[in-house]
């Protein structure tokens, strides 16, 4: 396999990814549209650091801090989403503007 | 022991400020502490005395740091200590310890002793500030903070009107002369490049300095210590100036302050001794004072006041002696005059105390009362007619010496001086001590003071008696005191020993005179009253300076009633008013161009503000993915662009 | 070949599930493609040699993540729901960005073309131990201190009012 058949499919995941968080209603996949891009990332550090640089790890070390870090900002969004709920009742982005003037 | 010696004034700060936050929680409500730092400084100076005169420390000793700079001027904080120096310093400390000893009976019970024993560390402090700083700067701040001192102490009493007052007096009268010395201090900066007084008399002894310079910046500093030192005419603040607690007359306006001025010519005389006109100035301001004063001191009936003209009539001499090119007999006369000058005072405030007016018609016949005061009194009165062999004598006469040796003019004036002294002082002691009690009342109420009170008597008359003797013993005074530069004229010889017999003869005879006439032959002095009414008023008057600077006072009020109706009908009327008129026609103008033109344009810019914000927030829908598509809009343009080529 | 016939069936398998993730009107649907998403995710991992991510691939989102969002799903979800549009009125011009990435994505995708492994994949567990343990030590106790506090804000966020 080639290094361009990954950067292909990391390159649609997160266009997807993307589609998803522009369009999806629901908060909760919004969060999800975003775990998506952040694994189409994780794809591209893999693979550029398996044909580019196979004898070095900096691809994969980084690759850890995302998942470590995104499993973070996931907690803190899933809370907030909850917290959220709890107030407005509603899981839908649009309605979230009680700051709008 | 020298290198520590810096500490001393800053210590007083110091404590000034420890008295004002905790003296009331320390023993005698904060004069403990103050008395302690007192007698410190007093053991410091008698040690650097004593090894000056064995010789076994080096002067002059200098040492400065660096403090700012001005242009290529550069300004330092430090100490000079020689001879002179030394001499001063111990004086002060001594007086100050002394003084501060007797304050705690003396001001038992006042409402605001702890404030007072602050000031009087504060003065401690400023007066060490000046006796030891190398620089002229310095110098000049802690004669403004003496001043400020002695302006507080004098107002002690503020509650008393004639206090206040005196106050007042006291410190713009000073005011008046530290102008003079503020600009001879300035002119001798723009001679001499410099204000450390070590530059300054290597300079001057180098005659670096113009002569002509010299003798301006001597003149106008000489000002000052007119104010300071109550020389003819400025000298009318110091005997109001007795308003003040007593011993606080003692410290401040016997001992220390009103010798700064003297200092101070000392510590610049190799500045003086350039220019002849100057040490004439001072010599001839200085025995006029010491004779107008000395003559002012014959009429007058309250202790204090007596006193005062008697330290004016001596701080004439001082600057007499100075002046005539007696640089040691000066500062001899300032040293053994401190003690037993504050002696006097503080016998004087004994007696007050005791029987509680200034008024000395109302005393008499205190001598079995008060003993001990009577007896240290007497000696301070002997030192100061300059009796054989107390101090008085020995200093006197080496000033009498010194102005015969310029001038017997001069030497008429300082003798007569001396005759009118022994005379005016023989009266007090005889109103006082002597004759019948003239109030019975406060006769009965009178009683020796508590020993805080006499122990700074008994040492002081100690001193007054000895000093003299111990100090011209091998010329100990004149070896650490003296003027290695040359005069600027020439002296003739006298005799001393003649000149001794003259001044020792006229003042036993008058001293005796006195003591006659006031105890056998009360009624003589009441007849020459009358006989002499136009000179006894003119005395009272006090040649009429007084009346002579309050003329100036008025004459200057009218002169600004001349300078209001002017400035008002011209200056109001016409320049201001007419400018005003023109002001509204112009507003009026400025106003229709700021409404219509200027305003409109604000105006317009607002509502360009608006619209376009109207338009804007159609943008801002509060929908985040909305935000986001931006967002992505955004970063696709830009990676079109970054592929595109 | 074998490896040809496992990338492509994982290719499948992520890129379908994560249209699934996105198009599929019920969120608990979604949820469940996500978590299928992040397994071939995880294989592409393995197939790229990286064991050890592949094994914190698995465990921290499928194991993690996916089951957290499923529970999120589970508690904040309503009937209603089921029967609301999902998808918002930007999808045309959500469409067409997302054809400009693409646009980008290929031509980058381009630029790297031609570039093969030269050698063979090999375990790095050791290795990222080291890294992680030596180099990186500070960034690694630095996210260590990231997820304490994300801890505390969610604890934070989520309990209940005092009242």
């Amino acid at each position: 396999m080639m290094l361009s058949h990954y950067l292909a499919v990391s390159g649609i995941l997160f266009t997807i990814g993307l589609f998803g968080v522009l369009t999806r209603r629901n908060i909760i996949g919004i969060l999800m549209s975003i775990e998506l891009m952040l694994n189409a990332a994780n794809i591209n550090f893999a693979a550029f650091n398996r044909f580019l640089y196979p004898g070095q790890h900096l691809g994969q070390v980084t690759v850890i801090f995302i998942i470590t870090l995104a499993a973070a900002e996931v907690v803190v969004g899933l809370a907030l989403v909850m917290a959220i709920y709890k107030n407005l009742k509603t899981v839908y982005v649009e309605k979230y503007n009680i700051l709008k003037g | 022991m020298l290198e520590y010696v810096f500490i001393l004034p800053l210590l007083s700060f110091a404590v000034a400020g420890v008295i004002f936050a905790v003296g009331k929680w320390l023993p005698i409500k904060g004069a403990s502490a103050g008395i302690a730092v007192a007698a410190w400084g007093f053991i410091q100076a008698a040690m650097l005395f004593v090894k000056a005169v064995r010789g076994s420390i080096a002067l002059p000793y200098e040492a400065s740091i660096p403090w700012f700079s001005v242009g290529a001027h550069q300004l330092s904080l430090g100490v000079y200590v020689d001879g002179l120096t030394l001499a001063m310093l111990l004086v002060v400390t001594t007086v100050s310890l002394l003084v501060q000893i007797y304050s705690t009976g003396y001001m038992h019970g006042d409402p605001r002793f702890k404030r007072y024993y602050a000031y009087l560390s504060i003065f401690t402090g400023s007066m060490l500030c000046v006796t030891l700083t190398s620089s002229m700067l310095v110098f000049f701040m802690g004669w403004e903070l003496v001043g400020v001192c002695s302006y507080l102490l004098i107002g002690f009493w503020f509650e008393k009107q004639s206090a206040a007052y005196a106050g007042k007096k006291a410190f713009i009268t000073t005011k008046l002369g530290d102008l003079g010395f503020l600009l001879g201090l300035l002119t001798l900066f723009y001679a001499a490049g410099t204000f450390e007084i070590s530059a300054i008399m290597e300079k001057a002894q180098n005659g670096l300095i113009p002569v002509a310079l010299a003798g301006l910046a001597g003149i106008l500093m000489f000002l000052g210590a007119a104010g300071k030192s109550a020389q003819f005419p400025l000298f009318i603040w110091l005997p109001d100036a007795m308003e003040g607690p007593s011993p606080v007359s003692a410290l401040i306006h016997a001992a220390t302050m009103v010798a700064a001025g003297v200092y101070m010519v000392a510590r610049l005389y190799s500045v003086y001794t350039l220019s002849p006109i100057a040490m004439d100035v001072v010599a001839w301001t200085g025995a006029i004072t010491a004779f107008m004063a000395a003559s002012l001191a014959l009429t007058c009936f309250d202790l204090k006041r007596v006193l005062a003209f008697s330290t004016v009539s001596q701080l004439g001499y001082m600057m007499l002696a100075l002046g005539a090119g007696g640089f040691t007999a000066g500062m001899f006369h300032l040293t053994t005059h401190a003690y037993f000058k504050a002696l006097l005072f503080l016998a004087a405030g004994s007696v007050i105390h005791a029987v509680h007016t200034n008024d000395m018609r109302e005393m008499g016949a205190l001598r079995h009362k008060m003993p001990i005061t009577y007896v240290t009194f007497l000696l301070g009165t002997l030192a100061l007619c300059g009796i054989p062999p107390f101090a008085g004598f020995f200093s006197k006469d080496e000033v009498l010496v010194a102005a015969l040796s310029r001038s017997p003019f001069l030497f008429a004036l300082g003798a007569m001086a001396a005759a009118m002294t022994a005379f005016y002082m023989a009266r007090a002691l005889v109103m006082t001590f002597h004759g019948k009690p003239k109030d019975a009342h406060k006769h009965d109420h009178a009683h020796e003071n508590p020993l805080v009170m006499t122990i700074p008597l008994m040492f002081l008359g100690i001193v007054s008696v000895i000093s003299g003797w111990a100090l011209t013993r091998h010329e100990i005074f004149e070896h650490l005191v003296n003027f290695e530069g040359a005069l600027p004229f020439e002296l003739h010889h006298v005799s001393h020993s003649t000149v001794a017999l003259v001044s020792s003869l006229v003042a036993v005879f008058s001293m005796v005179f006195g003591l006659w006439l006031y105890k056998s032959r009360p009624d003589i002095p009441a007849l020459l009253r009358e006989k002499f009414s136009p000179i006894v008023n003119m005395l009272e008057k006090r040649y009429w300076l007084d009346a002579f600077f309050l003329k100036i006072v008025a004459w200057a009020d009218s002169l600004s009633v001349v300078l209001f109706s002017v400035d008002f009908n011209f200056l109001d009327q016409i320049a201001i008013d007419g400018w005003g008129w023109l002001t509204i026609k112009l507003g009026k103008i400025q106003g229709w161009i700021d409404t219509y033109i200027v305003d409109a344009a604000v105006d317009a810019f607002g509502t360009i503000t608006l619209y376009s914000g109207r338009a804007a927030r159609l943008a801002q829908t509060g929908i985040i993915q909305n935000y986001l598509l931006f967002v992505a809009v955004a970063v696709s343009i830009f990676a079109a662009i970054a592929f595109a080529g | 070949m074998t490896e040809q016939i496992i990338f492509y069936m994982l290719t499948a398998v992520v890129l379908f599930s994560a249209l699934g993730v996105v198009l599929l009107p019920g969120v608990m649907h979604s949820a469940l493609c996500l978590g299928l998403c992040l397994a071939g995710v995880a294989g592409l991992f393995a197939a790229l040699g990286a064991d050890f991510i592949f094994a914190a691939q698995i465990l921290v989102y499928v194991g993690g993540i996916a089951v957290l969002i499923l529970f999120v799903v589970l508690l904040a979800g309503t009937k209603a729901d089921l029967t609301t549009r999902q998808i918002n009125d930007a999808w045309l011009p959500a469409l067409l960005i997302c054809a400009a990435f693409s646009w980008s994505f290929d031509k980058i995708t381009r630029y790297f073309s031609g570039i093969i492994a030269t050698t063979a994949p090999h375990p790095t567990i050791r290795a990222m131990a080291g890294a992680l343990l030596g180099d990186y030590a500070v960034p690694f106790e630095l996210v260590s201190v990231v997820l304490l506090a994300s801890m505390t804000g969610a604890v934070l966020f989520g309990r209940r009012k005092a009242e």
